[in-house]
């Protein structure tokens, strides 16, 4: 699929450029379908497992409806208190929703937008072409890697300790106590682990200079730039039509 | 990156990794308190998101390790899926850059408890003008925002700065930092 062949660092340029972007307007129209777009070129050019999708996406809704609702109801005194919206069983100052809509869906479009890049990017592959397209220096990308890698390792750790407090007969304290417990063990183990794997890196012939060859290598190609150029194509689209309908306004750091 | 030994960047990477999923597990501690104290809630506990920094620089002691530590978390952040999305990455580097300030005007020589604190102290300055331009404190009242402000340098020394020392010490104790910085300098003391 486009999306999972895409060169990751364009991907990731691309939409950090976005996201810088939609941080700096504010308006309920250019967010709102903007969210929309960014969903339907993920489930249309991405190859992914689309019930985790759902999964991830349902705590970001539920957030961004929460927001709406303070919004709504914590707002302050509006400026044109006449023009009100029925909102099923209640009336509202027009203004107040707008600004609810624009601060929910921004929080939205960044939530799907980082999502697009998380499902459609393999972690290993983005390194290496931070590597080899942004000069990252391979020590510090190896280094990264070998630190990733351990996250999944650290819930076993963190079992195996468990299991071993509760043989010794302990977990009777209180949460705070238990955490800190916790927190030495295996912070510990996992620097005895990290320092091993980098023993064994080195021992391998791992030097970590830019001289060296990639048996992955991750280009450029002509039709990477097809996704930089259609979603800025899209978003300059939507700031149009947003200023078309008068919608359009800078951030300014509504609340 | 030249003087950094690969163990020094894996154990950061890992530190990172590891406090990430903290940092996750703060956010909705920080939106309880928010609910009961308004938008200050989130200060009381805003040096938490300055751990890693103090935690890496302590224990590794190069220039860099504050601010790479917690651009790598929140990266990891990122990757792992939150709410604010890919502007956090934007508010890690910010952060770092804060922590890493203070060492830097110390010349990378003092690691004192002193030195921490000011390091989580100015993680919460930089945090906080990046916040005052970014999510909007410009709209609430000036001694509100003031008030904001001291509570976040407060919590940035004690969580960040006494708390990190006190885990990378208990850490230190352990002896699995013998080949770090840190490590050595316990090692020093003892022998003396």
């Amino acid at each position: 699929m486009y999306l999972n062949n895409l060169n990751p660092s364009v991907k990731a340029l691309t939409i950090l450029g976005l996201v810088v972007a939609l941080a700096l307007l504010f308006d309920p129209v250019t967010p709102a379908l903007f969210t929309l777009v960014t969903i339907a070129v993920t489930f249309l050019f991405g190859d992914f497992r689309r019930k985790y999708y759902l999964f991830y996406l349902i705590p970001f809704t539920i957030f961004a409806v929460g927001m709406l609702w303070t919004t709504i109801a914590f707002a302050d005194a509006p400026k044109n208190p006449s023009e009100t919206v029925g909102l099923i069983w209640w009336e509202v100052p027009r203004e107040d929703v707008l600004v609810a809509v624009s601060l929910s869906f921004r929080v939205l479009a960044f939530a799907t937008m980082s999502l697009l890049f998380i499902f459609t990017t393999n972690m290993v592959e983005f390194l290496l072409s931070l590597m080899q397209q942004l000069r990252l220096p391979p020590k510090l990308a190896y280094g990264i890697m070998a630190g990733y890698r351990f996250l999944p390792m650290l819930t076993t750790e963190f079992r195996q300790i468990r299991a071993a407090h509760r043989v010794r007969g302990m977990g009777q304290e209180s949460r705070w106590k238990r955490y800190r417990r916790f927190a030495v063990p295996l912070l510990a183990g996992a620097i005895r682990k990290a320092e091993r794997t980098a023993v064994a890196m080195e021992s391998k012939g791992f030097t970590g200079t830019r001289e060296r060859t990639f048996y992955r290598n991750i280009r450029v190609r002509k039709k990477d730039w097809l996704f930089p150029a259609g979603m800025g194509a899209i978003f300059l689209l939507l700031i149009l039509l947003s200023l078309r309908f008068d919608y359009f306004s800078w951030y300014q750091g509504q609340l | 990156m030249k003087n950094w030994k690969l163990k020094e960047i894996v154990v950061m990477s890992v530190l990172s990794v590891v406090f990430a999923v903290v940092y996750l597990a703060f956010l909705p501690v920080g939106k309880v308190l928010t609910g009961f104290f308004g938008p200050i809630g989130y200060d009381f506990i805003f040096g938490i998101w300055f751990i890693v920094s103090i935690i890496a620089a302590y224990i590794i002691r190069k220039p860099g390790a504050a601010f790479l530590s917690e651009t790598i978390a929140a990266t990891v952040e990122v990757l792992l899926g939150n709410a604010a999305g890919p502007m956090l990455l934007i508010s890690g580097m910010i952060q770092g850059l804060g922590a890493e300030s203070a060492f830097a005007m110390t010349g990378y020589r003092r690691y004192n408890l002193g030195t921490l604190m000011f390091s989580g102290m100015m993680a919460a300055v930089f945090s906080f003008v990046w916040g005052y331009f970014q999510s909007g404190y410009a709209a609430l009242a000036g001694g509100y925002v003031l008030l904001m402000f001291v509570t976040r340098l407060i919590s940035g020394a004690i969580l960040a700065g006494v708390a990190g020392k006190a885990l990378s010490d208990a850490l230190a104790k352990t002896g699995v930092l013998s080949g770090f910085a840190l490590g050595k300098e316990k090692r020093k003391k003892h022998a003396a």
